[in-house]
């Protein structure tokens, strides 16, 4: 008898494990998934989240066009001009020298800063397991003032004009829409005009965007001075944008105070604070064209 | 223990233990597609699709990561992933099918339509799909050709990109599979 229910109970197991090996053709090949990494991409989708830059580069190859405008009107009462009174226009090229390396150039027309800077992509965000949490990408740039100053004791040589940007940008894409960014930046001025001033200032920016739709998306941004200058009265550059993109066109559209669109500038020079009245409230447009140069090559492996 | 019961239980160890070769496999199987529009011409290739055939059971199962897909500008792969395919909430695409009238003892080449479903953006289709089954070299391959309508996938184009995205995608696949051994 005890033998007749442990072969019952034995049987029983092996029917058990037999059907167990036939399982699912489906189920048979989710595990044989290799082990990959895969990346958290668009954190944001453009490489700047408003005004400022995000952790995205551009991929191998791809040469973005970048047509940064600002508009705002003087606080005179009566003014002459049609539709804003005053704009300033930042165009500039960026090339992808490698998946994780950009380069990119601009010139400024109201402030007449020119600027370069590499951007370079650390870590990327993991979104399967193990991995990095977080995206880091560096970003040194270089700001040349071509016009000269007004301050006549001065010593206003070519190197005296640069100013450095150091940017360490740490984002995260939390879930599909919501991603936010924060941005311990250190700025270095060779040349002090005014003895006040600090020569090296630093700030720490913090950014967010969150998709309304497939194409839409929100953004804002704010930039924290730790040691302002001393000479001139500054705000925090304050930006709330909505971004849009269609194909190879992004277009970011800004309401912001700051007028400058180079790094330096605009984080330690914004002389506005955040309102709507004339002369501090600035109303900007990024528009971004994207050019492919190099095909993608026909292999998948490190593309995920 | 009789010895009839020792029989079946033998029986039934050596059945479940003896390996199935009725099973096929592939992990480096091709799926492309391709949006042909008078404004542009859109492809994309997955060389990463995993698949799975039983020849006894007439059944196949077929799964790939839409990440995978490899456009030629990588802009347009990102737009793929994060704007119309939503990859981040729908990692995968899955097929699932019985193979229609197929017969595994048949040498050379047969053209046997597969029944299943077809699983792309979270939406379930039931699809018929005409597939070219050759085992000349001992091995399967199975290729074919199908047209899907994105409307029916619950996938959105934006009214200003309507003329460069083509209604219906053509999707091409290429199988080719080994012994499966687990």
């Amino acid at each position: 008898m005890k033998n007749k229910i442990f072969f019952w109970f034995f049987s029983c197991f092996i029917l058990g494990f037999g059907n167990a090996l036939s399982q699912d053709l489906l189920e048979i090949i989710d595990n044989e998934y290799p082990d990959q990494s895969i990346y958290a991409q668009a954190t944001f989708k453009s490489t700047r989240i408003s005004i400022a830059h995000s952790v995205e580069t551009r991929k191998k190859g791809i040469l973005e066009f970048h047509l940064m405008n600002r508009f705002w009107n003087t606080p005179e009462p009566r003014t002459q001009n049609f539709a804003a009174d005053r704009m300033s226009s930042r165009i500039g090229l960026e090339y992808g020298i490698s998946d994780k390396l950009t380069f990119g150039l601009g010139g400024t027309t109201w402030d007449g800063i020119f600027d370069g800077f590499l951007k370079y992509r650390l870590v990327q965000q993991q979104i399967n397991e193990g991995g990095s949490p977080l995206s880091i990408t560096l970003l040194q740039s270089t700001s040349y003032r071509s016009e000269a100053t007004d301050i006549i004791n001065a010593f206003d040589s070519f190197g005296n004009r640069l100013t450095f940007t150091s940017q360490f940008l740490i984002a995260r894409k939390f879930t599909t829409n919501f991603s936010a960014q924060i941005a311990p930046t250190l700025i270095h001025r060779n040349s002090l005009l005014l003895e006040e001033n600090p020569k090296n200032q630093f700030a720490i920016g913090l950014g967010g965007r969150y998709k309304l739709g497939y194409h839409v998306s929100i953004a804002s941004e704010y930039y924290y001075v730790a040691n302002p200058l001393e000479s001139l009265r500054t705000f925090g550059a304050f930006s709330l944008g909505l971004n849009w993109e269609v194909g190879d066109i992004i277009l970011q559209f800004q309401l912001t105070n700051a007028r400058a669109m180079v790094e330096d500038a605009f984080i330690t020079r914004t002389g506005t604070n955040f309102n709507f009245n004339d002369g501090n409230l600035h109303v900007g447009f990024n528009a971004t064209y994207v050019l492919h140069f190099k095909k993608k090559p026909k292999t998948v492996k490190n593309s995920l | 223990m009789s010895k009839i019961t020792i029989f079946i239980l033998v029986f039934i160890l050596s059945s479940s233990l003896i390996p199935k070769t009725d099973q096929y496999i592939t992990k480096q199987g091709k799926v492309s597609f391709f949006s042909y529009t008078t404004v542009e011409d859109i492809k994309a290739e997955n060389n990463q699709v995993l698949s799975i055939v039983d020849v006894s059971k007439n059944e196949i199962a077929i799964s790939m990561l839409m990440r995978a897909f490899v456009f030629e500008k990588a802009l347009m792969q990102e737009h793929f992933n994060e704007s119309y395919i939503e990859s981040d909430i729908f990692p995968k695409a899955t097929f699932q099918g019985n193979i229609q009238g197929f017969d595994k003892s048949v040498q050379g080449i047969q053209t046997r339509i597969v029944e299943g479903t077809l699983t792309i953006h979270g939406i379930s289709k039931s699809t018929e799909i005409k597939t070219i089954i050759d085992n000349t070299s001992g091995n399967y391959i199975f290729s074919g050709e199908f047209d899907i309508a994105i409307k029916d996938y619950d996938i959105k184009v934006p009214a200003l990109l309507a003329s460069n995205i083509a209604e219906t995608i053509s999707i091409s696949f290429i199988l080719e599979y080994s012994p499966y051994e687990k």
